[in-house]
C-alpha cells in the first residue's frame, strides 16, 4: 500500500508543474483569444465588446463559407493522395533492393526545403514547365498554367502538400512494414496468397495503428495548412485558394479583424477537434474489429 | 543506463551556464547617462542606409544614443510590439490605412511643434492629413519620402521606334495598337501576385475618381459603382494588350520579363526599378503618368508617402526625438536616401532625383500630385484580390455590387465612428 | 551480409524507385544552380532556367552568409534547438510516461491526456498576440520565451507519441525494479527512460525540424531583441518589392545542412522508435 502511494505521489508530482506549465502557455493565452472574439479588437488600441456580432457575421461571411469548402476538399484529396503513395514507397523501399538508407535519405529531402524555395520552384514547375509539356504533347488542358486558373489552382495545391508530407508519412510506413514478421507471409504464400491479395489479408491490417496514425497527422495537418499557400498561391487566383488558417493569420494579424478572425479561430478548433476525435474513435473501432 | 543519466546532466548543466551566459551578455549594453532613443522603421530593404545614418548620429552627438531597427516582416513587429507596450521612441511607416489606425488609436503623439515640419511640401502633408480617420487638431506624422506608381518604359526601345509619351487615353491606346503591330507586348503584367493588381488601379484611379471618394463613402455621400465604373472598364482595355494569361506570373516574372525586354512597358510603381536592375543592370528606364483621363489636364502623379517618422505617445523625450528628426531631415541624408531607393522627397528643396523619375518630373515639381486610393482600403478586405477576380471574370457591375457592399462590412466601425463625428460637427 | 546476397533484387521495384527519385532530385537540381547563379543570369524561359551558372563560384555562399550573419544566427539556432529537444525530450517522456501508464484506469489522467493532446488544434494565430502580451509582462520575451512555448508547442504530439509507445513496454519491467526498493522516480530513471531511446529519437527529429525551420514564434516573441535565427535571418532576403532569389537559396541550402545531417545521424533510432511504439 506504502508502495502504491508513493507510485501515485511520483505521477502527481510529474503531472501538476507540467500541466501548470501546459496551462500557462496554451490555455490562458486560447481564452484571452476566446476573449477577444467577442470584441472589435484590431490588434491594438481600443476595443469594445460587440457580444456575438463576430460568430453571427461568419455565418454570413462568404469568403469564410468558401475558405472552409476549400479546407476540406484540399484535406481530403491530398490526406488520400498521400497514404496511397507513401504506402506504395514503403512498400518499395521495404522490398529487396540495393541503397536502402541512400533512398530512404533521398525521399526524406522535401521535408526539409523551406517554403521559400519550395513555392520558387513549383511556380516555376506550374507556370512554365508544366505548360511547355503541356504544348508538347498537343493538350490543350495542360497548356495553361494550373495557378492562374480557378478550377485547377487548388489541385496544384494538393500536388505540393502531398509531395511536402510524403516523406513522413513513408517513414512511419516503413517502420508499420518491418513489425509484419517474416513467417506471416510464409505461411500466406504457402496458402497461395500474392500480390493485392497478400496485402489487403496480410500485410495491411497489420499496419493499421500506423495507418490511424498517418491519417490524424496528415487530417491536422491539410485542415491547418498555412505555408504552402503563402508560397504558392498568396490565396489567389480569385481567392480561389484561402485556407481557412490563411485568413486567420492574413486579416486577423497584418489586417486589422483580430476580433474576427478570433472568433473564426475558435469555430475552426472546435471543427477540427470534433473531427480528430471522431476520426480516432472511428479508426480504434476498426482496429478492433480487424 | 549510468550513462545516460550523466549525460541528461550534462545537457542540463550545459542548458543552465549558457542561459546565464546569454542573459548577462543581453543586458551588457547600457550607455550610462545618455538619452536612448529608438527608431523602428518598416523598409529593411533601407537597412544599411539607416546603419549609416545610425553611426553618423551617434559619432556627432554625445548626449543622446541613436538605435535604428530595420527588421523584416515590421508591421507584425511593430503589433506586438504595440500589445506588449514596448513602444520605440519613433516610428517609420508608410502612409496607409494603418497610419489612419494609429493616429486614431492614439498611439502617435502630436508633432506639428517640430521644427522639420516647416519645410515639408504641402502636398505630402495635406495627403497625411487626409489618411485621419475623423479629423484631428494636430499632426502626427512627418512625410519623409515618396513613391510613384505609372507606366515604366523601355527607353531604348522607345527611342529606336520613335514612339512618344502618351498623354491621354486615347494616345495610350493608339501607342498600345502601334507597338503591338511592330510584335512587341505593350504591357507585362505579374497578376498572379494580386497586389500588383492594384499598381494600375491607383494610377487610373487618382485621374477618374475623386482622391477622397472613401472618405465621401464613409459619410454616405457616395458610392464606388458610380464612382469607380470607368476605371474598372478602362482597366479591362488595358488588360487586352497585356500578356496572354496574365495571372500565370507573379512580380518577379514580370519584372525579369520587363527586364529581358520582353514588353515595352510595365504598369507599376518605381520601388520595382531595383529589382528590374538586378536582373538587367544597364536597362535605360524612365516612367511616365499613367494618361487615364481623356484629356492632358486630367492626369495627375499617383504618388503617396512611402516612409514618414511619427513620435510615439509613449516617448519619454520628445526633444531627444525632435534632434534625431532633425538629423534625419538634413538635406544631404535625404539626398542619400533618395540615390539609394529611387525615391522622392517630401522636403522642399534641390534634390536630383534618379533618371527614371525622368517623366514624372513636371508633375512632382508642380506638385500635381495625388494619394494612393488604396492606402484608404482596409488589408482584410483584400482589394487587391478583388480585383483580379474581376480581372479573371470581367464583369464589371458584379465586382463594382460586391465591392459597396463589403466596403459597408469591412468599415463599419469606421463608418459609425465618422457619422457620429459628423453629427456631433454638424459638417454641412 | 551473406545471407542478404542470397535475395535477389527486385530490380522492377529499384527502377520505379530511381524513376520516383526525379520529384525530388528535379527541385535539389534547381535550388542547386539557382544558389550559384548571378541574378542577372534569371530569365523566364525553361532552357534558361534549367542551364548550369556559368561559373561555380561561391560568391552568393559568401554574401549570403554575410548578410544573415550566419555564425551568430545558428549559434542562436542551435541553442534553441538543442535546449528545446533536450527539455522535450525530458519532460514529455515524463508527461508521457504519467499519463501512458495511468489513463486505462483513471478519469482524470484521461482527461489530462486528451486535455493536452487536443492543445495540438489550437492555430498558433490566436494564441500569437496574447502569448506576445503575456511573455513580455512575464519578462520572457527572449529566446528563453521561445523555447518554453515550443517546449508547450510540441508536448500534445509528444505526449501522443510517447504514451503510445509506453503501451508497449510491460510494466513486470517496473515491478521487477520495485521489488529491488527503488522507487518509482528511480525507476523511470533507471528503467523506463533508458528503454524509450528510440522514441526520443523520434521526438528529437520531428521536433528539431520544427523548431528549425520555424519564424513565427521567434518573429513574434523575440522582436526588438536585435537577435536573430536563420529563419528571421532569411526573411532579409524577401522584401514586398524585391526577392534576391540566388542569395537566399545559397542561405537555404547552408541552413539544410545540419538538419540533415541530424537527420541521417538519427534515422536508424527513428526507424525503431516508431517500430516498438504503436504495435500492440
Amino acid at each position: 500500500m506504502r508502495k502504491m502511494n508513493d507510485r501515485n505521489r511520483t505521477f502527481l508530482l510529474i503531472t501538476i508543474p507540467i500541466l501548470a506549465l501546459f496551462i500557462c502557455f496554451n490555455t490562458v493565452p486560447l481564452i484571452r483569444g476566446v476573449y477577444y472574439s467577442f470584441t472589435n479588437f484590431k490588434g491594438f488600441g481600443d476595443y469594445d465588446m460587440v457580444g456575438l456580432r463576430n460568430y453571427m457575421d461568419l455565418f454570413t461571411d462568404s469568403r469564410v463559407g468558401r475558405s472552409y469548402w476549400f479546407t476540406f476538399r484540399l484535406a481530403v484529396c491530398a490526406t488520400i493522395i498521400t497514404n496511397v503513395i507513401s504506402l506504395i514507397l514503403a512498400l518499395g523501399l521495404n522490398s529487396k533492393i540495393r541503397g536502402k538508407s541512400f533512398f530512404r535519405a533521398a525521399y526524406f529531402l522535401p521535408n526539409v526545403l523551406g517554403a521559400l524555395v519550395v513555392g520558387y520552384i513549383f511556380n516555376y514547375f506550374f507556370t512554365y514547365i508544366l505548360p511547355e509539356f503541356g504544348k508538347m504533347i498537343g493538350s490543350e488542358a495542360m497548356s495553361g498554367s494550373m495557378l492562374s486558373n480557378e478550377k485547377t489552382a487548388w489541385i496544384a495545391v494538393v500536388i505540393v502538400c502531398a509531395w511536402q508530407s510524403i516523406a513522413m508519412n513513408t517513414i512511419i510506413y516503413i517502420s508499420g512494414l518491418q513489425t509484419v514478421p517474416e513467417d506471416v507471409y510464409e505461411a500466406g504464400s504457402l496458402d497461395g496468397a500474392t500480390g493485392w491479395k497478400k496485402f489487403k489479408h496480410l500485410t495491411f491490417p497489420l499496419i493499421i495503428p500506423f495507418f490511424t496514425i498517418n491519417m490524424v497527422l496528415c487530417v491536422k495537418n491539410f485542415l491547418m495548412v498555412f505555408d504552402q499557400i503563402m508560397a504558392l498561391t498568396k490565396g489567389g487566383p480569385a481567392q480561389s485558394t484561402e485556407s481557412i488558417s490563411y485568413l486567420i493569420y492574413n486579416n486577423g494579424m497584418s489586417g486589422g479583424q483580430f476580433g474576427f478572425q478570433s472568433a473564426n479561430a475558435v469555430i475552426f478548433f472546435i471543427v477540427i477537434v470534433a473531427i480528430s476525435v471522431a476520426q480516432m474513435s472511428f479508426s480504434a473501432r476498426k482496429e478492433e474489429q480487424l | 543506463m549510468r550513462k545516460g543519466k550523466k549525460v541528461i546532466g550534462a545537457a542540463l548543466a550545459g542548458c543552465m551556464t549558457a542561459s546565464m551566459f546569454l542573459t548577462a551578455c543581453g543586458e551588457g549594453n547600457e550607455n550610462s547617462g545618455k538619452t536612448e532613443i529608438e527608431i523602428l522603421q518598416y523598409k529593411p530593404e533601407a537597412a544599411t542606409y539607416f546603419d549609416q545614418v545610425e553611426e553618423e548620429f551617434n559619432a556627432t552627438h554625445d548626449d543622446i544614443h541613436l538605435t535604428i531597427d530595420s527588421p523584416n516582416d515590421a508591421s507584425t513587429i511593430m503589433r506586438t510590439r504595440f500589445i506588449r507596450e514596448d513602444y520605440p521612441d519613433i516610428i517609420g511607416i508608410g502612409g496607409d490605412i494603418n497610419y489612419s489606425y494609429y493616429v486614431d488609436a492614439g498611439i502617435l503623439a502630436d508633432v506639428s511643434d517640430s521644427d522639420v515640419m516647416s519645410n515639408i511640401k504641402q502636398s505630402y502633408k495635406d495627403i497625411l492629413e487626409a489618411l485621419e480617420i475623423v479629423p484631428t487638431d494636430g499632426t502626427y506624422g512627418i512625410p519623409y519620402v515618396a513613391n510613384a506608381a505609372g507606366i515604366l518604359y523601355n527607353r531604348d526601345m522607345f527611342e529606336e521606334h520613335g514612339w512618344e509619351i502618351p498623354t491621354t487615353w486615347n494616345e495610350l491606346m493608339t501607342l498600345c495598337n502601334d507597338i503591338q503591330s511592330e510584335g512587341i507586348l505593350p504591357f507585362y503584367f505579374g497578376f498572379k501576385d494580386t497586389w500588383t493588381c492594384l499598381a494600375p488601379w491607383n494610377s487610373m484611379a487618382v485621374a477618374l475618381a475623386p482622391a477622397d471618394l472613401c472618405k465621401q463613402v464613409n459619410r454616405g455621400e457616395a458610392n464606388f459603382t458610380d464612382e469607380y465604373r470607368e476605371v474598372a472598364e478602362k482597366y479591362l482595355e488595358l488588360l487586352e494588350y497585356g500578356p496572354e494569361d496574365p495571372f500565370a506570373y507573379g512580380y518577379n516574372d514580370a519584372c525579369t520579363a520587363f527586364a529581358n525586354g520582353e514588353s515595352a512597358m510595365y504598369p507599376i510603381g518605381s520601388y520595382a526599378v531595383p529589382q528590374i536592375q538586378q536582373v538587367n543592370p544597364d536597362m535605360n528606364i524612365d516612367s511616365f503618368v499613367t494618361p487615364a483621363s481623356d484629356t492632358k489636364e486630367g492626369n495627375t502623379l499617383n504618388s503617396g508617402v512611402d516612409l514618414m517618422f511619427a513620435v510615439t505617445e509613449a516617448c519619454e523625450n520628445k526633444e531627444a526625438a525632435y534632434k534625431v528628426l532633425e538629423f534625419l531631415y538634413e538635406d544631404e541624408n535625404i539626398q542619400a536616401y533618395i540615390d539609394d531607393q529611387n525615391a522622392i522627397p517630401c522636403k522642399e528643396g534641390d534634390f536630383e532625383l534618379a533618371s527614371q523619375l525622368d517623366g514624372m518630373t513636371e508633375y512632382i515639381e508642380s506638385g500635381n500630385m495625388t494619394d494612393y486610393q488604396d492606402h484608404y482600403y482596409p488589408s482584410e478586405m483584400a482589394v487587391d484580390a478583388q480585383i483580379q477576380t474581376f480581372l479573371i471574370n470581367k464583369d464589371v457591375d458584379a465586382f463594382l455590387k460586391k465591392f459597396d457592399s463589403d466596403w459597408m462590412r469591412y468599415n463599419r466601425d469606421i463608418i459609425r465612428e465618422v457619422q457620429e463625428y459628423e453629427e456631433e460637427n454638424g459638417n454641412d | 551480409m551473406k545471407a542478404k546476397a542470397e535475395h535477389k533484387t527486385n530490380w522492377t521495384v529499384m527502377i520505379l524507385l530511381i524513376l520516383g527519385l526525379i520529384t525530388i532530385a528535379f527541385p535539389l537540381y534547381m535550388t542547386i544552380i539557382i544558389a550559384f547563379k548571378q541574378p542577372s543570369e534569371m530569365t523566364n524561359s525553361i532552357s534558361g532556367i534549367l542551364s548550369l551558372p556559368s561559373s561555380w563560384s561561391l560568391d552568393n555562399f559568401r554574401e549570403a552568409m554575410r548578410v544573415t550573419d550566419f555564425w551568430n544566427s545558428l549559434k542562436n539556432s542551435l541553442i534553441i534547438s538543442v535546449l528545446t529537444v533536450g527539455l522535450s525530450i525530458i519532460i514529455h517522456s515524463l508527461m508521457g510516461y504519467a499519463v501512458g501508464r495511468n489513463k486505462a484506469h483513471s478519469k482524470f489522467y484521461n482527461f489530462v491526456y486528451l486535455f493536452i493532446v487536443s492543445g495540438m488544434f489550437v492555430p498558433f494565430a490566436i494564441l500569437m498576440m496574447p502569448l506576445a502580451k503575456q511573455t513580455a509582462e512575464m519578462g520572457l520575451g527572449n529566446w528563453v520565451g521561445v523555447i518554453i512555448l515550443y517546449v508547450v508547442f510540441y508536448m500534445p504530439m509528444n505526449v501522443l507519441l510517447y504514451s503510445g509507445y509506453l503501451t508497449n513496454i510491460p510494466i513486470a519491467l517496473e515491478e521487477a525494479a520495485r521489488v529491488d526498493g527503488a522507487s518509482t522516480w528511480r525507476t523511470y530513471w533507471k528503467v523506463i527512460f533508458p528503454i524509450m531511446k528510440p522514441m526520443h529519437a523520434t521526438v528529437a527529429v520531428i521536433t528539431a525540424l520544427s523548431v528549425w525551420n520555424d519564424v513565427m514564434t521567434p518573429l513574434v516573441i523575440m522582436a526588438g531583441t536585435g537577435q536573430n535565427t536563420l529563419p528571421l535571418a532569411q526573411l532579409n532576403f524577401q522584401t514586398q518589392f524585391g526577392t534576391n532569389y540566388n542569395l537566399a537559396f545559397a542561405s537555404y541550402l547552408l541552413a539544410l545542412i545540419p538538419i540533415v545531417i541530424f537527420y541521417v545521424i538519427c534515422q536508424k533510432q527513428i526507424l525503431n522508435g516508431v517500430v516498438n511504439g504503436a504495435v500492440k
